[in-house]
């Protein structure tokens, strides 16, 4: 066996969970092996001294936030659900139009901005017209060529029931 | 009632695992803030220490993703435990202590799944079984992980005795 081999099985040869047989060829390798055997050696102190890693007391004052925790969730469920991830995009969204209406309300070339806000609402107010104006001539005119075409039919009609 | 139950071992966990006593505070805090929120969730059929356990860990783990405290040092070792180690038992030498105070930092060398594992059975005491449970794996994939992380450490405990010997 070699060196890697044994290090694979030699925490459970610590533990005695080893084959019999198993076991027998650890040992043999061990009796030859110094650094093998040092790690052993080592692995029994590192198990006794885990086993024996002493346990802290939480402080004090630990302990009063920990009995306050239900108290303090109620309070910050509200906030909880404000910063959802979800959220996030809608808080920025309402973040940016926040500080543009800010801008508005507090600049100084308020009128222009309203002027200008006005002269192309009614600029596209009035393209609206126009092109509500064409649509409604475009709808006139496929009215007439539809009965143009219905006229047509008709005429077409007389002459197929001569030609039988 | 849960707080008298299960702070120590919340906190000793913790501290174990992160290595630094004020991040343990917090992390025990966080860990009974999410136990408030997640106990409408607990099946009362299931063990509740185990799925308490397993919902520390989880942050645990979760939160050393998300920081990566390994690049942080831990706590040296005297600061808290060693004071605590020296009253429970005034008779143990100073050899004893040296080799846990390189465990102890030698716990920031393994891998957070398997720090985990090794605290659960070799410092909290608990079976394969348990500790299977609580990282919800395989007994035998825990046993393999505990033995790889018994040996590393068994190493720096081998390495340090023999650079000791040299000098």
């Amino acid at each position: 066996m070699t060196c890697d081999r044994i290090e694979e099985l030699m925490a459970a040869f610590a533990d005695g969970e080893l084959r019999p047989e198993e076991r027998a060829e650890v040992e043999r390798h061990l009796r030859d092996c110094p650094s093998c055997l040092a790690l052993l050696d080592s692995l029994r102190t590192a198990d006794a001294a885990l086993a024996r890693f002493p346990e802290v007391e939480p402080p004090a004052a630990l302990r009063e936030k920990l009995y306050a925790v239900p108290a303090r969730r109620k309070f910050r469920f509200g906030l909880d659900v404000l910063l959802r991830p979800a959220l996030q995009p809608v808080l920025a969204a309402g973040l940016f139009l926040l500080t543009l209406f800010t801008f508005y309300m507090f600049s100084p070339a308020k009128a222009e901005i309203n002027k200008a806000v006005s002269r192309q609402f009614h600029l596209g107010y009035s393209r609206i017209e126009k092109l509500y104006a064409k649509a409604g001539s475009i709808t006139d005119s496929l009215g007439g060529f539809a009965d143009n075409v219905l006229v047509s039919l008709k005429k077409v009609n007389p002459l197929s029931k001569s030609d039988e | 009632m849960l707080v008298d139950l299960y702070s120590k071992k919340i906190f000793n966990m913790s501290y174990q695992f992160a290595g630094s006593f004020q991040e343990a505070e917090d992390l025990t805090q966080d860990i009974f803030v999410k136990l408030h929120h997640s106990l409408s969730k607990y099946d009362f059929g299931k063990n509740f220490t185990a799925w308490f356990l397993t919902l520390a860990k989880n942050h645990l783990i979760d939160e050393y993703r998300r920081t990566k405290w390994e690049k942080k040092q831990r706590d040296d070792f005297d600061e808290h435990v060693r004071t605590e180690a020296s009253a429970d038992d005034p008779e143990h030498g100073l050899a004893e202590e040296e080799n846990r105070a390189l465990l102890w930092s030698g716990l920031n060398d393994l891998p957070n799944d398997m720090r985990m594992a090794v605290i659960l059975k070799e410092i909290q005491g608990k079976t394969y079984e348990e500790t299977a449970e609580i990282l919800g794996l395989p007994v035998g994939t825990v046993k393999s992980r505990i033995n790889r992380g018994r040996l590393q450490l068994a190493k720096i405990l081998r390495d340090r005795k023999e650079s000791a010997h040299d000098l």
